[in-house]
């Protein structure tokens, strides 16, 4: 016990004050209704955190009671073998929960298989002319002249040179230019930062393939060259496709899943 | 001089409240009202606002964890070994490293939002990437989470360590376990330790303070060590050797003699010569304690040997030369307290001449020393001079008897039947004219009246006062009795006399009763006009005096409102030879007070349009003069607030339609 703990000390010394366990008490028991009183006179945004954070508490609160309840519950005996001869209509019992099990491999089987030949986001919103560019004024000179700017994230590669201004027709500006994406490989369960490499195809046309724009859906070539991954052949991949499942130009980062 | 105070470190919230913290300042403290409508410079610098400032709350909170938790670099090697010692350095560095490189990234993640924000074209898509960009930075935090709880846990730790002051004299109090290293700072100081008869109940460092030649001292208890190598002692034990390598203190290194506390004094000895390095430059002391229980002297031979070979040792590496070995050993008993007070008086000795000789070896102490001049009268001879004191002044100091002690009050309480029995009598030190009054019983209250209300100490001399004053108008009475043998004309000069004394008597205790509350009031306020020329004239002719001379004077100074027209000024007055006369009452004088001083001149700059000042001065006097007439009657002027028409017709006729306020 360090100096400077005077409550400890006086507790050693001289033992609790003489009510300090009825006053626990009490607080204890008046928990329950400060806490309701705060619940019902809370507003807003408070309120709903308050709630989440309730039920939360109470959910897991449920789960640990019901795991101390497990001994006293009566459950089925999971492998025991009931004694004596079975009348027929109770044969179909455990029949019906492997059955199930059957369907749902049958199931999974079925989906991994198409899941082969199809991306995770199979269809997406089409996006307007109008939404994708904004108009710009350009030059000092010409009363007329605009260009046309990219809303969207895009990624430009490295090698890109500007073509001279007079011929730039479209703007893809260095603020909403990417280069890294946050790529889930969907069997590891795992997420990793890779490069892209390029765009492979952009599903609201050619022209935006071209022009690199990244929007929800496009399919995009990342560097896997980190991941590790070998062709059967025993060559290491490096370049993989991935497809964007998110906005990023509403969430100022890229997100996609690799595909397998 | 550095404090060393660590109660100062603000609380480190846990991840959560941090969160919560930040995001609801930002809510409170930034604008909340947005709409699509707005212009998209406006939605967008809304959006950047709150993120920007999430960035900045987060930044300083951030900040003040960092710079509040001391670098153990910079504080001394005591504390920074402490620390160390205590909650792992490393774990200590990396805590408040990843602190700071979150603090990095969330101004990075805010930068970046910012930049991509200046792109938003939509409500929506600025909103989504405030939302990303907030909830990215709360992630990063999240993470922190048990960097914080660590730190919140050493600050808590930190702010109850014993403020130790590592530059101050101290003693260090070290040993076995259970040796009486605690009852000995528990007798010499009020630190107040837990004592208990087992090994290991001091756990940490405890510090008292005791005094020694008006000084303050520090003692530091330390836990108890074992003998055995540094690495496989444990963070109790560690807390000691710390101390023991970094304080420049006077170890006291405790033995004990008897071996109740478990350990032989053969293993007593092998610590002190183990952990003899931790001793160096310290002046070192060994006090042997319990000898109430075993004494020094009926120790056995071998003992004996042990602890004369520690002695040696003690007095040896003591740099002192004056120290000498005296001191170096020391018996005491805890129990008993024998002993105790001489080796806190030793230890404090040592280390007190210790530091005056490294001082005095520093370079600083010249700077002072030259300072410093005791005069002293030169010898002029080898004759000793002492002080001189008459033989009969000895003698008298010798018989002098020996005066009684003065009874205590406390003491004759506890003659007189203690504490709420005893009342202590107030009026025994009362001041009286006669002893026996004292007891005298004074009752506060007579006929309804307070009496302390009545007290007054210069009543005696207002009697006498009062006395003489009835003698003196008692002369007056005898002087009218005289009044016969006066004749008429005297008589009526007599009653003259008399009225103006009682006029003038009056007068002055009118004035006197309403001097006292009223202020000094100007002649020009007087009422009653009683100091007029006039009057003065009148009296001063009266008394027979020519009153011309000083009613001119009045005269002359008064101050007329008008302004003073000057004197008829005379040529300067010629005698006959055409030379001016000095000193006569001659215009000289006369001139002198004329003069009025002249007004000052005013500068009229020309401007305005004008042409030059005099046509400006000229326009300033025409205004001024078309004023006046309006002034003298307070009108109002140009300047004023006008409403020429107060129900002009067009706004108060007819039926108010769609269109203007101002016109039906």
């Amino acid at each position: 016990m360090p100096q400077g703990d005077h409550i400890e000390l006086h507790r050693k010394r001289h033992g609790y004050r003489l009510d300090h366990f009825e006053k626990k008490r009490k607080k204890e028991a008046r928990e329950v209704h400060k806490r309701s009183a705060f619940a019902k006179k809370v507003l807003g945004l408070k309120a709903k955190l308050y709630a989440k954070k309730r039920f939360q508490e109470k959910a897991t609160m449920k789960k640990t009671l019901a795991m101390h309840g497990e001994r006293d519950n009566k459950h089925k005996a999971e492998d025991a073998v009931p004694e004596g001869a079975v009348p027929a209509y109770l044969l179909d019992r455990e029949a019906t929960t492997r059955a199930k099990v059957l369907s749902n491999t049958i199931k999974q089987k079925r989906k991994e298989k198409a899941g082969k030949w199809e991306v995770p986001l199979p269809k997406v919103r089409p996006i307007a002319e109008d939404e994708m560019f904004k108009v710009l004024k350009s030059g000092k000179r010409r009363h007329k002249s605009w260009k046309r700017m990219v809303t969207k994230a895009t990624f430009v590669g490295p090698g890109f040179t500007r073509k001279p201004p007079k011929y730039e027709r479209f703007i893809r500006p260095m603020g909403l230019r990417f280069n890294k994406a946050h790529i889930t490989h969907p069997e590891l369960k795992c997420t990793f930062n890779l490069e892209i490499i390029g765009v492979k195809k952009n599903p609201n046309g050619p022209m935006y393939t071209q022009m690199g724009v990244l929007t929800k859906g496009t399919i995009i070539e990342v560097n896997v060259s980190e991941l590790g991954l070998v062709t059967p052949a025993g060559k290491v991949v490096w370049g993989k496709y991935a497809q964007i499942t998110n906005d990023p130009e509403n969430d100022g980062c890229i997100n996609g899943v690799l595909l397998v | 001089m550095v404090q060393y105070n660590f109660k100062k470190i603000t609380v480190v919230p846990t991840s959560k409240d941090f969160v919560d913290i930040v995001l609801s300042r930002t809510q409170r403290q930034t604008p909340t009202v947005v709409h699509k409508h707005y212009a998209i410079s406006r939605i967008r610098q809304f959006y950047m606002r709150k993120v920007k400032f999430t960035q900045q709350t987060y930044h300083e909170k951030l900040t003040q964890i960092i710079e509040d938790f001391p670098r153990l670099d910079d504080i001394h090697p005591f504390y920074g070994d402490l620390l160390n010692v205590l909650y792992d350095k490393d774990h200590y560095k990396l805590a408040l490293g990843q602190i700071n490189t979150a603090r990095n990234l969330i101004d990075r993640i805010a930068k970046d939002y910012v930049r991509l924000l200046k792109f938003g074209d939509t409500l929506y898509r600025c909103k989504q990437l405030k939302r990303a960009a907030m909830g990215r930075m709360c992630t990063l935090m999240k993470k922190q989470g048990p960097s914080l709880a660590y730190l919140e846990q050493v600050r808590q730790h930190m702010s109850r360590l014993p403020s130790i002051d590592p530059q101050t004299r101290t003693i260090l109090v070290c040993g076995y376990p259970n040796v009486g290293k605690s009852s000995f700072v528990n007798k010499i100081t009020r630190a107040d330790v837990d004592v208990q008869p087992y090994a290991f109940t001091t756990k940490s460092l405890f510090v008292g303070h005791t005094d020694y030649k008006y000084l303050r001292w520090q003692v530091i208890d330390t836990p108890g060590i074992l003998d055995h190598p540094l690495e496989d002692r444990n963070t109790i034990e560690m807390l000691a050797i710390t101390a023991l390598a970094h304080l420049r203190a006077a170890v006291l290194f405790v033995v004990d003699l008897s071996g109740s506390c478990g350990y032989s004094i053969a293993q007593q000895a092998a610590l002190f010569h183990s952990i003899k390095p931790l001793f160096a430059n310290k002046p070192l002391m060994i006090a042997c304690n319990k000898t109430d229980l075993q004494p020094l002297e009926t120790l056995p031979e071998e003992e004996k040997a042990l602890i004369e070979e520690m002695r040696r040792e003690a007095a040896g590496r003591d740099m002192g030369e004056g120290a000498g070995d005296e001191g170096a050993l020391m018996v005491m008993s805890t129990m008993n307290d024998e002993g105790v007070v001489d080796v806190k008086n030793t230890a404090c000795e040592r280390l007190l001449q210790q530091r005056v000789e490294v001082k005095m070896k520093g370079k600083k102490m010249n700077d002072v020393v030259n300072r410093i001049y005791v005069a002293e009268p030169r010898a002029r001879d080898h004759k000793e001079r002492p002080p001189v004191i008459p033989q009969a002044v000895l003698e008298a100091r010798a018989n002098e008897p020996a005066k009684p002690a003065r009874k205590l009050e406390r003491e004759l309480q506890e003659e007189q039947g203690g504490a709420g029995v005893y009342s202590a009598k107030l009026q025994k030190h009362y001041m009286l004219a006669d002893e026996a009054w004292k007891d005298d019983v004074m009752p506060e209250i007579m006929d309804g009246k307070n009496i302390a209300d009545f007290i007054d100490p210069d009543i005696m001399a207002r009697l006498e006062e009062l006395e003489r004053l009835e003698e003196g108008e008692d002369d007056g009475g005898e002087e009218e009795m005289e009044e016969e043998d006066l004749t008429a004309e005297e008589k009526e000069a007599l009653q003259a006399i008399r009225r103006r004394k009682r006029q003038l008597l009056d007068r002055h205790r009118a004035r006197k009763t309403t001097a006292d509350n009223r202020s000094m009031v100007p002649r020009k306020f007087d009422q009653n006009r009683e100091l007029t020329t006039g009057r003065m004239e009148e009296h001063l002719s009266h008394m027979g005096i020519d009153p011309s001379a000083a009613v001119a004077r009045v005269r002359e100074r008064s101050v007329s409102r008008q302004g003073r027209k000057r004197g008829r000024s005379e040529g300067p007055s010629m005698d006959e030879d055409g030379m001016q006369i000095d000193g006569s009452q001659g215009p000289a004088h006369k001139k002198m007070r004329d003069r009025s001083r002249s007004r000052s001149a005013v500068i009229a700059v020309p401007g305005d349009g004008f042409k030059d000042s005099a046509q400006k001065i000229k326009i300033q006097k025409i205004k001024r003069k078309g004023e006046m007439a309006r002034n003298r009657m307070a009108k109002q002027g140009e300047a004023d607030r006008v409403i020429p028409n107060k129900m002009p017709k067009h706004l108060f006729s007819g039926k108010r339609g769609i269109g203007k306020t101002d016109r039906r």
